[in-house]
């Protein structure tokens, strides 16, 4: 079954190679992100109002952690929705 | 001293004056024993949902240097007043906990353990060791990247060769 599931994913893989992702925060060389910033985080949030995995977002983890976080504390004071509808 | 970050939220139906008379209160309460480093009012702003059934709130930032027993009194004095929708006290970070060094790794190998970014001592590669032993030579700011190069380089000749030889299978299974 699981050797099944691989040539299915590698044949795949080979006509579309994944593309390389890489975290924007580490490219700006970002170390603090701002729960005020509100433009940023925006893009870090799906159309549900959820945080955007890091496979989806490409972030680094050291980033992602403080991206949720940041995400969190907005939404505590409203400029971020909890969920969305 | 430590610094700290509050924010806070006043109901949108208070005067301009109230308004201007809760922040002047509440700075108060912080000058009295810390320092005020900055106040930053984004005035009337939308709610991302709403609170106490407003749509809309008075933003309000307070940043200062403190001991810690005046966020506990700024905290108290929100709670007592019942303008204040909201509020959110951050300890900042001054200094910065102990961060790895910055190198010319791509984001996903930084993960590695230390161990394995001395390529000396790539056992799963046993190219990359010999790619790194020849570029050794070379002058060092190339090495860097050169082998981050060659690294993704191994990691893709081995996928590659893992599919052709998982293509025979597929085949034989498709001929079933």
């Amino acid at each position: 079954m699981a050797r099944e599931q691989r040539t299915e994913r590698s044949s795949f893989r080979r006509y579309f190679p994944p593309k390389r992702k890489v975290c924007r925060f580490c490219q700006r060389n970002v170390r603090d992100i701002d729960y005020k910033n509100v433009d940023i985080l925006k893009r870090y949030i799906l159309e549900r109002g959820k945080i955007s995995p890091r496979r989806v977002s490409g972030t680094c983890s050291y980033h992602q952690r403080r991206l949720s976080t940041a995400i969190k504390r907005a939404r505590i004071l409203a400029l971020l929705p909890f969920l969305e509808d | 001293m430590t610094q700290y970050e509050t924010a806070f939220l006043i109901s949108p139906n208070l005067e301009e004056e109230a308004i201007e008379k809760v922040i002047s209160q509440m700075a108060e309460v912080v000058k009295k024993k810390g320092k005020l480093i900055n106040e930053d009012r984004w005035g009337k702003k939308r709610l991302a949902y709403p609170i106490q059934n407003f749509e809309e709130a008075f933003y309000v930032f307070f940043l200062y240097e403190a001991d810690p027993s005046i966020p506990f009194e700024l905290e108290r004095r929100f709670k007592q007043t019942e303008a204040i929708l909201r509020f959110l006290t951050i300890k900042k970070e001054t200094r910065e906990k102990v961060r790895k060094k910055e190198k010319e790794i791509p984001e996903e190998e930084k993960s590695l353990s230390a161990a394995e970014e001395i390529p000396t001592e790539g056992e799963d590669f046993e190219e990359e060791a010999e790619v790194a032993a020849e570029r050794k030579e070379e002058d060092e700011e190339a090495d860097e990247k050169a082998e981050a190069d060659a690294r993704e380089e191994a990691v893709e000749k081995e996928e590659k060769v893992d599919e052709e030889a998982s293509l025979p299978e597929e085949k034989a299974k498709e001929e079933d």
